[in-house]
């Protein structure tokens, strides 16, 4: 008889080939010492961190750190419940009415992760008769939320809004709600959604709600960091509003925002609430902390703009084929998946972490070299990461000898 | 559940441009078997059968179809759904 784990052997196979005989695992980095924000010890090296979704550097803001301390003493390290349970500490709630005040919504909902928050909302808001209509580039906790949920799903292009609106008319005179699910800003790349003409889209048929999951805009876009909704002036046409704690807010946890008036009865009815411990006080605390520190951050945005700028025209200058425009994620676009490989070995061995992607979980099925931006990275982190990328490019073939810039040693 | 014929011969041209393994195709050719479609092409299939037909296919019913046939049954059964 076949073994369990059979069906997984031409994974396995894939990946062994993939990954050859020699050099670091790029899935299984290990971080010896966390020295900052941006850097740490990897592989007994000095490493430049350019792919943690840290956008804003505050994992270690001392307002943060005082208030984990705080909270580890006098709560302990950890709650052992769900939040409908014995779960629920005055932090939780305080974190609720902060997210709340923040985006200034009615409601807000505290889960233990952003996967949970996109599972529990997405698997529970939509019932048999109605319709979630996706954008195909969507994460996977989008993915696994839908499929647990008992509306019809369809997916329309990434980010077209046309492709949309010609799926929303199909579905016109059906009974049942409609709910169109975006993200502000897509991981992979760091593009965003065309929000404003997915909001007129939605205001042209009748019962469409619209979600969108705000991960990696959050702290990011907006003069006070709301996202991508703040930026585009469409506030009071997102209906909800997803997200998680564990980029920009710097420590881990998810959330669901909405002015909804029966919002609050998803806190019976959403599995990913009611049957999974809640965070621990340290966590929460942290995060209400670093919220604080996000609506204030103004600097820090224009910082990391600044960098996401200094990066982009680094390395589009060395005449690496990028898949991002300026934005706080920078993708670099390998040849092949072997190619990303090799180039990722190079990048940590000469001191950069950035994240490797490969297909399918990347769009156009790229082999990406997927770098974020941080506020705390300096312009001489950025100008050594570029160094380096132009050293392992030509190692690789990738470009020609730049003219002008000087090349890190190999 | 015998394929509707004429809903096979309208998907044949349009599974065309998507047949990157140059297999024969009829209403027995498998989408993932024979033609390697990955989630990526599904996805730019799916889009293009929903635009030729002018219908929605859910996500929902693709785990149920994987061969040209089955899924000329599940179009032929959501034009019966529209027209009631």
């Amino acid at each position: 008889m076949a073994d369990l784990f059979d069906r997984f052997a031409p994974l396995m196979a894939q990946r062994d080939a993939l990954l050859g005989d020699g050099g670091i695992n790029p899935f299984q980095v290990k971080m010896d010492e966390l020295l900052s924000p941006t850097e740490a010890m990897i592989e007994g090296r000095r490493t430049i961190l350019a792919g943690t979704n840290n956008y804003l550097g505050l994992t270690f803001s001392p307002e943060a750190l005082k208030a984990a301390h705080d909270a580890l003493e006098a709560c302990g390290t950890g709650t052992t419940g769900s939040r409908v349970a014995n779960g629920t500490y005055g932090s939780h709630k305080d974190l609720e009415n902060a997210l709340a005040e923040f985006f200034g919504k009615d409601h807000a909902m505290v889960f233990s992760t952003g996967f949970l928050a996109n599972l529990g909302i997405l698997s529970t808001l939509m019932g048999p008769e109605d319709y979630i209509l996706m954008d195909a580039d969507c994460h996977a906790s989008i993915y696994d939320g839908v499929r647990g949920s008992a509306a019809q799903i369809i997916r329309f292009r990434h980010n077209d809004a046309a492709d949309l609106e010609k799926r929303l008319a199909r579905l016109e005179g059906k009974p049942g709600n409609k709910l169109i699910v975006i993200e502000g800003i897509y991981s992979m790349l760091g593009d965003k959604a065309p929000i404003a003409e997915i909001v007129a889209v939605k205001k042209k048929f009748s019962n469409v709600y619209l979600l969108s999951d705000e991960a990696h805009s959050l702290g990011v876009l907006g003069r006070y960091g709301r996202g991508l909704p703040e930026e585009a002036g469409v506030e009071d046409d997102v209906d909800f509003i997803v997200g998680t704690f564990s980029k920009s807010v710097g420590t881990v946890g998810g959330f669901c925002v909405s002015n909804h008036p029966q919002f609050d009865v998803l806190r019976l009815v959403c599995r990913a609430y009611v049957f999974t411990a809640s965070l621990p006080p340290s966590v929460v605390v942290s995060a209400t902390a670093n919220l604080k520190l996000i609506k204030q951050g103004g600097a820090l945005r224009a910082r990391l703009m600044r960098n996401a700028e200094q990066l982009h025209q680094g390395l589009s200058g060395l005449g690496l084929k990028l898949g991002s425009d300026v934005s706080s994620v920078i993708a670099v676009v390998a040849p092949d998946p072997q190619t990303a490989i090799a180039f990722w070995r190079g990048l940590i061995e000469a001191g950069v972490y950035v994240n490797l992607a490969l297909p399918p979980a990347t769009p156009f099925g790229y082999s990406l070299l997927r770098a974020s931006l941080c506020a705390a990275h300096t312009e001489a982190q950025i100008d050594q990461i570029i160094d380096i990328f132009a050293d392992v490019a030509l190692r690789l073939g990738m470009i020609e000898r730049p003219a002008s810039r000087r090349i890190a040693a190999g | 559940m015998s394929a509707p014929a004429e809903i096979v011969a309208r998907l044949i041209p349009i599974l065309g441009p998507f047949n990157k393994t140059n297999a024969p195709l009829s209403a027995a050719t498998r989408f993932t078997e024979d033609l390697n479609f990955d989630s990526l092409i599904v996805m730019e299939f799916v889009a293009a059968v929903e635009d030729a037909f002018d219908i929605s296919v859910p996500l929902n019913i693709l785990p149920d179809v994987a061969t040209v046939g089955e899924l000329a049954s599940a179009i032929d059964k959501i034009l019966g759904e529209g027209k009631s």
